[in-house]
């Protein structure tokens, strides 16, 4: 289960978000693609139209993975006193549902002059295949 | 770069949208499909006593305005299609239920590249989201393949 | 007496990586028992920057940061090492489509070493080019790890070099600040320079070495909860 920060303070390079492992199935990419305006694209809802477009079946909208990613890290954040500023992410090998996906995050620099921190997240596969790669900036008040 | 484009693509702004309403169901849907579930996100009333002082839209649902509203009319393409290929996103406010949206879009850079798909060409474009106060919301770099 | 270097890396300088070269130190220093690197090598995406200069950030961690470029030719991706004015003048690193023969001989002859990387990635590897076309002359060395090969992109790299008889390297490929260093390149010789480096890449005494944990099986996932 993903753990929370409590405070900037707490914060150690190197400690760990997740991982988170989740099961997205295809009815639920179905759901998240209709509901965002996107079920019109074929390679997110249909298996058949996707292969047509050169993937290797159905696929989980880019936006999806950002979302999720980033619920990694709002879930961290949980009740603290910070916010996620940025994230940045690279959608390196498609995303396919009914799969079981794990998605991890590293704090990897601490800046307190600013107090923000830096943090890498990703999503693997089954196969420990990054699929998504991605760095987040989280801020903390005062 | 051997790509062909018009170089006075870059940093004209091609797109500005209409404002759009979001309202909390709207919010609530993004949630659900998602499975988010901080009452932040979630329950106006636990919401409003919480860092925001009302409910908020989760920080990913700024990406989202790109799709099934607005989608870009005018980005070039080219080859047979485009992927999307990443983003870079800097959240700068909330999104509240209830503001109203609008985002102005330009190509920032267009470049070209190969990998595991053969020959790409990426179409990187910038939009601004502002609500009704004019105060910014994020700023999304959108990177779109094209092969 | 050995060196151990991380031959492939990419900074924030590569539009596909978020990663300062100061938190890539950092992170060595960690991980230093994991992953013993004496430096990394930055080969950043079609490009050069010369005057870049890390030596503040080398005292302060004391850990080697050197020099390279990663380009994209017509048999796919390739390390330069040993990049000088001279090769910056002669190539357009930005150009996808560089001649690989040419690039091989003329950074050879110019003082520098082609190393082609992830040779067993599909399109932009020398397996699959060497398939259907004449394989390329005066290659030494290949890289046989890749921290970012995906399967049987590594095996394919092995069996382009058991078949053709090229030196083999190790590199991370890491975009990520946590990624440096998982695969890197151990060589028998003391290596304090890029010009050390380009030496010891000719003489084909090194080895890659893998540091990536053993994968343990997914654990039962969570189903993704949704209203």
């Amino acid at each position: 289960m993903p753990n929370h920060v409590n405070s900037f303070e707490d914060i150690k390079i190197g400690d760990t978000l997740g991982p988170l492992e989740l099961f997205v199935s295809k009815d639920q990419c179905r759901a998240y693609a209709n509901t965002m305006g996107m079920g019109g694209a074929g390679r997110f809802t249909d298996d058949e139209a996707a292969r047509k477009e050169g993937l290797p079946g159905m696929i989980i909208p880019g936006n999806m993975s950002l979302g999720l990613l980033s619920k990694l890290v709002t879930d961290w954040i949980g009740s603290s006193n910070a916010r996620l500023t940025r994230m940045s992410t690279t959608y390196r090998v498609p995303v396919q549902p009914d799969h079981t996906i794990t998605i991890h995050g590293f704090i990897t620099n601490k800046n307190p002059a600013d107090r923000t921190t830096e943090i890498d997240v990703w999503m693997e596969n089954e196969e420990a295949e990054r699929l998504v790669t991605g760095t987040a900036t989280v801020a903390f008040r005062k | 770069m051997s790509v062909n484009y018009d170089p006075e693509l870059i940093n004209k702004v091609f797109e500005v949208t209409e404002p759009v309403e979001i309202n909390a169901e709207e919010i609530e849907r993004y949630c659900a499909a998602l499975g988010e579930t901080n009452p932040i996100y979630t329950d106006a009333a636990a919401a409003k006593k919480g860092p925001y002082g009302g409910l908020v839209a989760p920080p990913s649902f700024a990406v989202t305005m790109r799709n099934g509203r607005n989608f870009f009319q005018s980005v070039p393409r080219f080859g047979r299609g485009g992927f999307d290929a990443g983003k870079d996103v800097e959240f700068v406010a909330p999104i509240r239920a209830g503001d109203r949206v609008t985002l102005s879009s330009h190509v920032k850079e267009i470049y070209e590249k190969t990998g595991r798909s053969g020959t790409m060409v990426f179409v990187v474009i910038r939009s601004t989201l502002k609500n009704q106060n004019d105060e910014v919301l994020a700023h999304i770099d959108h990177r779109f393949m094209n092969r | 007496m050995s060196t151990i270097l991380d031959l492939h890396s990419h900074s924030e300088a590569s539009e596909d990586s978020r990663a300062p070269v100061e938190a890539y130190l950092n992170w060595i220093k960690l991980r230093q028992a994991e992953r013993p690197l004496d430096g990394i090598v930055l080969t950043e995406h079609r490009q050069f920057n010369r005057d870049a200069d890390y030596r503040n950030l080398e005292d302060k961690f004391g850990t080697m940061v050197l020099r390279a470029s990663e380009v994209e030719t017509t048999y796919g991706h390739m390390l330069v090492f040993g990049v000088n004015d001279e090769m910056v003048a002669r190539f357009d690193f930005a150009d996808v489509r560089l001649d690989a023969q040419t690039l091989i001989d003329e950074v050879a002859r110019m003082g520098g070493i082609v190393v082609p990387c992830h040779p067993g990635r599909p399109n932009i590897g020398l397996y699959e080019h060497y398939q259907s076309r004449p394989p390329l002359e005066n290659v030494v060395a290949v890289e046989a790890l890749n921290g970012g090969s995906r399967k049987g992109e590594d095996e394919r790299s092995a069996e382009l070099i058991a078949k053709h008889g090229f030196a083999a390297t190790g590199g991370s490929d890491s975009h990520l600040v946590s990624l440096i260093g998982l695969c890197a390149t151990k060589f028998s010789a003391d290596i304090k320079t890029i010009d050390d480096l380009v030496r010891e890449l000719k003489t084909g005494n090194y080895e890659p070495v893998d540091f990536r944990p053993r994968r343990k099986t997914v654990p039962h996932a969570v189903a993704m909860v949704t209203r």
